[in-house]
């Protein structure tokens, strides 16, 4: 059901392009330049991906473009806060744009996420420049998911874009919650060596 | 040190953003005590990362971008490291338990056993509760109707799965029962997310039953 959708990632046959392609490298124009080009070129990239990402929980076209606005303003906002060390900047929007989609759907009081990300900026630790790694790693990341035996990428895929807990999961593909969780373990399993070269 | 960790399917479902408001706080407030658990949770941010960037494109209409540049002069820009609150308690917990673990009120349970359910949203399928069980006491032995995660805050107890102190996560599913005896010493203080189809207080009190004849 996502097959067309993995052919057309990134255009060219080069893996990473020139430095203005690269989006923690926009993301840093951003939070050191207020670079509005290097945003535009952001929201080029991100904004279209995750209004198709809004569109799967339901949300009519219009909130979906709308989250997808939103997400790219807190870019613009937060971008200063942002560190390459803690991740790849597509992996920092997907937070963002995850921390909508929890507002929006479920209006919850507490904001555990943003509390992590205060702790986080208050325990700042001096870490070398892993810019180019990190970016690596999501291309291997999404290679890799790609390989993954379609039962257990479904699973993921359910969980991390279109935002249903393990219990609808198992509902809807019909399989115990226990299998949803060993396919998700042996999907990690599978990833764990990429996502570890995060370190 | 904290050595019992939450299931990796459990932070996966923290990284996806798919837990109730109970069990979220709970692994929010366990990954506020573990940098090794941040730093898991991170690695597995990538994985959100890596689909989003996979993810087909939807159009977005022919006017979007420039209403977003036209917003930029008008944003503030947030600021960050706001001041910690004044509670000795990890943050993401703070605003469940405003006056600190001393202020609680607590209910009485059963001997030595004292819970207090912590507010959370309506209409959630969890519950968030604190429980506190004295020195050397023991919680009777109980099953689970569903995944429950217990956070110990201070003290430790010591079940089949060994000893749970402060920072370390019981994150058990419906299939474990268990019978969690306090270590002599300070009250353990424990932060327990569970199903809300099956109150851990109404499960503690029917274990409790025949025990003690309350």
């Amino acid at each position: 059901m996502y097959a067309f959708a993995m052919t057309e990632i990134t255009p060219g046959p080069a893996p990473s392009g020139p430095p203005t392609d690269d989006p923690t490298a926009l993301l840093l124009a951003v939070a050191r330049e207020r670079d509005k080009a290097a945003l535009a070129a952001l929201f080029s990239t991100f904004a279209p991906r995750i209004k198709s990402m809004m569109l799967k929980l339901g949300a009519g076209d219009a909130l979906a473009e709308d989250l997808a606005q939103e997400t790219l303003l807190q870019v613009w906002r937060k971008a200063h806060l942002y560190s390459p060390q803690r991740g790849a900047a597509s992996t920092w929007i997907f937070t963002i744009a995850r921390n909508l989609r929890i507002d929006q759907l479920r209006r919850q009081t507490n904001k555990p996420y943003e509390d992590l990300e205060t702790l986080e900026l208050a325990s700042d630790a001096p870490l070398g420049n892993v810019l180019i790694e990190r970016n690596q790693v999501i291309e291997r990341v999404t290679a890799a998911l790609k390989l993954l035996p379609r039962e257990q990428s479904e699973v993921v895929r359910l969980s991390f874009i279109n935002d249903m807990p393990q219990s609808e999961i198992a509902a809807l593909v019909g399989i115990p919650l226990g299998t949803v969780k060993s396919r998700l373990r042996l999907a990690y399993e599978r990833l764990r060596p990429l996502l570890e070269d995060l370190q | 040190m904290i050595n019992h960790h939450p299931d990796i399917t459990t932070l996966m479902a923290f990284s996806a953003g798919t837990l109730d408001e109970a069990y979220s706080t709970v692994i929010a407030t366990h990954l506020a005590m573990s940098e090794a658990g941040r730093e898991t949770v991170r690695q597995i941010d990538a994985i959100g990362g890596a689909l989003l960037t996979d993810e087909p494109e939807a159009a977005m209409s022919d006017s979007a971008l420039d209403r977003l540049l036209g917003a930029l002069d008008d944003e503030q820009i947030d600021v960050g490291r706001p001041e910690r609150a004044p509670n000795a308690l990890p943050l993401p917990l703070q605003s469940y338990v405003p006056g600190g673990l001393d202020a609680v009120r607590w209910k009485w349970t059963g001997p030595g056993v004292a819970t207090a359910d912590l507010p959370t949203r309506p209409g959630q399928k969890s519950r968030l509760m604190l429980l506190r069980v004295g020195g050397g006491r023991r919680v009777p032995e109980h099953g689970h109707g569903g995944q429950e995660l217990t956070l110990i805050l201070q003290g430790a107890y010591r079940d089949r799965f060994g000893v749970f102190a402060t920072g370390d996560i019981a994150d058990h599913d419906e299939d474990v029962e268990h019978q969690p005896i306090a270590e002599p010493g300070p009250d353990c203080i424990c932060l327990v997310a569970v199903d809300a189809k099956l109150t851990f207080r109404g499960r503690l009190m029917r274990a409790l039953q025949p025990l003690f004849g309350i």
